[in-house]
């Protein structure tokens, strides 16, 4: 059983139909209470749907306990939540750069801690989130999305440092431009205030949404479980160009 | 004439470790300084060691990131335009996961991020500094290599070494450079504070760290090259001074 923590992005529901494919069970929390028709259609008893809003992280603990009951163990979960945007170092207070820091780590931090417990969690169990080459190249505007992705990605190797003894894996995933995430406003601001060039930097195009799926179904599946601790990345070759 | 004569050096962090050193050095080659403490005993520590020696001291939370506005502009002659800036600010954490509560990290991420990039937004206003600016902020290891129960310390110098990259190009116009520095263990207040609270006198990181425990004179050194005009090719880079350890 996986748990998929989203944010209304199609990312999330992509990787929920791919598990959902290779018939694992699946449980959804997203920030947004409406599904898309394609998971409507789907209807399968292997699957189940919780919405609320996991940015407060003070919910996160109590919501828990109504989801995940007793005895109930999961094999993983992936973490394709966060927010972006951007500002210049001027405008960029203190208030915005929280408010990225709680979407982009302290969410993710909070659903680690209290999923990865030994009631909650399986033995070789893996954790993936979904982080950003931004988090090692640097874009103007770009500073606290940036540092909150890099944080992400630090975060996940002192967790499974600490998790390795449980076999328990931890990897992030910095992608580059993926289709599904195009459709952001944020998205568009930046292509057009800063990053003209940014999108023909990346060499192979577009990612595509099931592209970025797979890697994270791989990632949790038992066929990756020498890799722990890594940053991996998924940016069409846009680091080398 | 020292090398840093009627130059103005913001350090925040001041009153200890790293940042005391390079306070001293900076003082001794000509430096006017800006010198930040967060709590009283930091600020009577630098009141008395530079009595006397004409340096501005600036005393402001940096777990409260909001205040420093505030802080900065109440106390700081705002004609002042600064040389450079030094961030030394740095709270340590250990914990394991399950112990790892929002509350903790965001206490980590505020004064080790939120505050860096804070102070950076004020410190780099309209004419609030000199074209050649140096930015410089003290980043770990850590950053870069995993450990058990450093994930919210970790995850806090990751983010300023990336907040650096981005500063690094949006600032070059206004001839504004931005570098990390990137630490291993060093000798100071809060390494040996650290050592004590563990059960074994080894420290596992000095097995990697071939150089030896590193001194706060060492890394004063990389910080005044830094500092200076023949590091002016140098922006957005994370440095190591690390002993090898990341090697």
């Amino acid at each position: 059983m996986y748990c998929i923590i989203n944010d209304g992005g199609d990312t999330g529901y992509c990787i929920v139909e791919q598990l959902l494919q290779l018939n694992h069970e699946v449980i959804l929390i997203d920030r947004k209470d409406q599904l898309p028709d394609s998971l409507i259609k789907m209807k399968s008893n292997r699957f189940s749907f919780y919405s609320f809003d996991f940015y407060q992280t003070h919910l996160i603990e109590s919501e828990l306990k109504n989801i995940l009951l007793p005895g109930k163990k999961i094999n993983g979960f992936v973490y394709s939540a966060g927010i972006g945007g951007v500002r210049p170092l001027a405008l960029t207070t203190t208030t915005f750069v929280s408010e990225m820091m709680n979407a982009n780590l302290y969410a993710f931090l909070e659903f680690a801690r209290l999923l990865s417990k030994k009631t909650r969690f399986e033995i070789g169990g893996s954790i993936v989130a979904i982080s950003s080459v931004s988090s090692i190249k640097g874009l103007k505007s770009k500073i606290a999305y940036s540092a909150s992705k890099a944080a992400l990605d630090a975060a996940i190797r002192g967790m499974a440092a600490e998790l390795a003894e449980r076999k328990i894996r931890v990897n992030s995933i910095r992608k580059g431009w993926v289709e599904a995430d195009l459709k952001h406003d944020f998205i568009q601001d930046n292509i057009a205030l800063s990053a003209q060039d940014d999108h023909a930097r990346q060499l192979l195009g577009t990612i595509g949404t099931a592209d970025l799926a797979k890697l994270v179904c791989f990632l949790l599946s038992d066929e990756s479980r020498f890799i722990s601790g890594t940053n991996v990345l998924l940016d069409g070759a846009y680091t080398i160009s | 004439m020292g090398k840093f004569e009627n130059k103005y050096i913001l350090i925040t962090g001041a009153s200890k470790g790293i940042g005391f050193t390079l306070a001293e050095n900076l003082d001794n080659l000509g430096a006017k300084l800006i010198l930040h403490a967060s709590s009283e005993d930091g600020i009577n520590k630098l009141t008395e060691s530079f009595a006397n020696k004409g340096h501005l001291i600036f005393k402001a939370d940096f777990s409260d990131p909001l205040s420093l506005e505030e802080a900065w502009q109440s106390q700081i002659n705002q004609d002042i335009k600064l040389d450079g800036f030094v961030n030394c600010v740095g709270i340590r954490s250990r914990r394991p996961l399950n112990l790892l509560k929002p509350a903790h990290v965001m206490n980590i991420l505020h004064a080790n991020v939120a505050s860096f990039i804070e102070m950076s937004r004020l410190v780099c206003r309209k004419n609030g500094f000199n074209p050649g600016l140096s930015i410089i902020t003290i980043s770990s290891i850590a950053a870069h290599s995993g450990g058990p129960g450093v994930t919210a310390y970790a995850a806090s110098k990751a983010a300023t070494e990336a907040a650096v990259r981005c500063m690094s190009k949006e600032l070059f116009k206004k001839e504004v450079r931005v570098n990390s520095l990137v630490c291993g263990q060093v000798n100071t207040e809060a390494y040996s504070d650290l050592m004590e609270t563990k059960a074994s006198a080894d420290d596992v990181i000095l097995e990697r760290q071939y150089l030896g425990l590193g001194s706060t004179q060492n890394i004063t050194n990389i910080l005044l090259f830094l500092l200076g005009k023949e590091s002016c090719f140098i922006t957005g880079s994370s440095i190591p001074a690390d002993g090898g350890y990341l090697s």
